[in-house]
């Protein structure tokens, strides 16, 4: 099939389960934030947890390969830091702003052209950027498992416990 | 299709159901899920309208490729998803600034535009820098 196509129709899917989700709100994504409400938290671990035991499965049998980004402490850290920032301002990340603008939250559109500027910004900063913070402590293409030289399986087991954890604790608490 | 049309599912099993979509869409087509290069590739094509030149010369723009390619059209189908299923609940709600924003910050929808504009800009110029 055609690239365009399945990417589409994935995208449909994805946005769909998104407002399903309820996800796609400022609210739920700063109540977060505020330890207020664990929705979003619930769908991401949920979505890792299967994701991360189907992927690892695939890739076992060897019918997937991984796509796995460089760690470079520099750019993931104050990377990380200015998303964060920018994140707790606009109240919806990439993904979930085009899908909050599909339902009605117009603040949306502001935070979506704010992210194009940005995108803009960061192309005329990358040769600087380049030659500065994506050279501090760079890892390579590392996993959590291949970092500490173990097999996949026992460190899934121990996050997916951790995740399991989590979602018994948000019910407790109502969160 | 009672389910198609209740309100709001589990986030759990929205959740799961959406780690299932990568499951497959890894096996079938070797794609991972992302947005913001997405923002990168849109950018420069405004900028190629509006700043040919400047455009051409952006090493980021040569490195990221400026076109449409499958995760353009995973990010244009979340709205089409999105759209879907908030009209189908009948959950559509023209909501210019968001409760939680409302109840600290006031109605003021210039300060809360403005608000996401500048956070927009700092979110993706972070996300760009940490590749993700």
């Amino acid at each position: 099939m055609n690239e365009l196509y399945s990417g589409l129709i994935t995208g449909v899917i994805f946005g769909f389960l998104l407002q399903k989700g309820q996800v796609l709100r400022y609210d739920k994504q700063v109540g977060a934030m505020r330890l207020l409400d664990m929705t979003i938290m619930k769908f991401m671990l949920s979505a890792i947890l299967v994701a991360m035991i189907g992927l690892y499965a695939l890739h076992a049998n060897g019918l997937i390969k991984f796509s796995i980004k460089e760690t470079i402490l520099g750019a993931n850290v104050i990377g990380g830091l200015l998303f964060g920032i920018g994140w707790a301002v606009v109240g919806y990340c990439p993904g979930t702003a085009v899908g909050a603008l599909a339902e009605g939250r117009w603040d949306a559109l502001f935070g979506l052209a704010g992210m194009l500027l940005g995108a803009a910004l960061f192309a005329e900063a990358y040769p600087l950027v380049k030659a500065t913070i994506l050279t501090w402590g760079n890892y390579g293409k590392i996993t959590i498992p291949t970092a500490l030289g173990v097999n996949p399986w026992p460190v899934i087991a121990v996050l997916a416990a951790l995740f399991l954890g989590l979602f018994g604790f948000f019910e407790k608490k109502g969160l | 299709m009672k389910v198609m049309t209740r309100k709001g599912w589990s986030p759990y099993i929205a959740g799961a159901l959406a780690g299932v979509l990568l499951v497959m869409s890894v096996f079938l087509t070797g794609k991972y899920f992302g947005a913001s290069t997405t923002f990168v590739r849109t950018a420069g094509m405004i900028e190629q309208v509006v700043l040919p030149e400047h455009a051409a010369g952006q090493e980021y723009y040569k490195k990221e490729k400026i076109r449409i390619e499958w995760q353009w059209m995973f990010v244009a189908g979340i709205f089409f998803g999105a759209l879907a299923a908030a009209v189908f609940t009948n959950d559509f709600r023209s909501t210019p600034v968001p409760p939680m924003w409302e109840a600290r910050f006031g109605p003021s929808r210039a300060k809360r535009w403005v608000a996401a504009f500048l956070g927009g800009i700092v979110l993706m110029f972070g996300a760009r820098m940490a590749d993700g």
